[in-house]
């Protein structure tokens, strides 16, 4: 597994952790009848924060522990070559553009849900479960173009 | 039109080269050894400048290390 699926890996898990938090705290706002903006609000925010400071700190964490863990295996240390080469960069353009395609659907659904009559915090909320659910999507598409040999 | 592929003598040249390894070729051309292994395999077609940057790499004109021939084509 080359350092870019590691990191993708990472990314992915993180990523599903935040959107299982999200839909647990959401589905239970749901069951209690509070959709209050007030608790709406704060829950997004926590999501939208976690999804940036999480993904750093993962990416730092990645780096220090492949360095570390390449240090071990090759007795000593050596400057780390984690260089992302032409086809890195044509497989995270194709992650991009699955992001993209699954954002877009989103949005749709969510305006929709909206149109028929659902109230806008109800249209926010699925808007941003899209936003990570297109970022899940993008690193799975990563992940099997890499898997696929691409 | 005729469905064609790239194709390369990558394996070939690398015998000849006194057994370089995927790893030192890609080290040489400045890309992973999961790419030179998916151009080898021609699950990917590199770029024009990395196919001269090969070619360069065993010292050979760009036309013996790539081809473009029709699917049941042999090398």
């Amino acid at each position: 597994m080359s350092y870019q699926e590691k990191n993708i890996t990472v990314s992915l898990a993180s990523y599903l952790l935040i959107v299982g938090y999200y839909l647990v705290n959401l589905f239970q706002m749901l069951r209690g009848g509070e959709l209050v903006s007030a608790r709406l609000f704060g829950l997004w925010a926590t999501v939208i924060l976690a999804t940036i400071i999480v993904n750093i700190i993962a990416s730092i964490l990645t780096n220090i522990l492949l360095t570390i863990v390449e240090a071990i295996k090759a007795q000593k240390y050596e400057e780390p070559r984690f260089i992302a080469d032409e086809r890195d960069k044509v497989i995270e353009l194709k992650g991009i553009r699955a992001s993209y395609i699954m954002f877009s659907v989103g949005v749709l659904v969510s305006v929709l849900a909206f149109t028929f009559g659902q109230p806008p915090l109800v249209m926010v909320s699925l808007i941003i479960f899209f936003a990570i659910a297109a970022e899940i999507i993008g690193d799975i598409s990563q992940i099997y173009l890499y898997r696929s040999g691409f | 039109m005729e469905k064609r592929q790239v194709r390369n003598n990558i394996r070939k040249l690398r015998f000849y080269n006194n057994e370089m390894t995927q790893e030192q070729l890609a080290e040489k051309v400045g890309v992973t050894r999961q790419t030179i292994i998916a151009i080898e395999s021609s699950k990917y077609s590199p770029s024009l400048e990395l196919a001269f940057r090969i070619a360069l790499a065993f010292d050979v004109p760009l036309g013996d290390v790539f081809s473009y021939m029709s699917e049941n084509e042999s090398i």
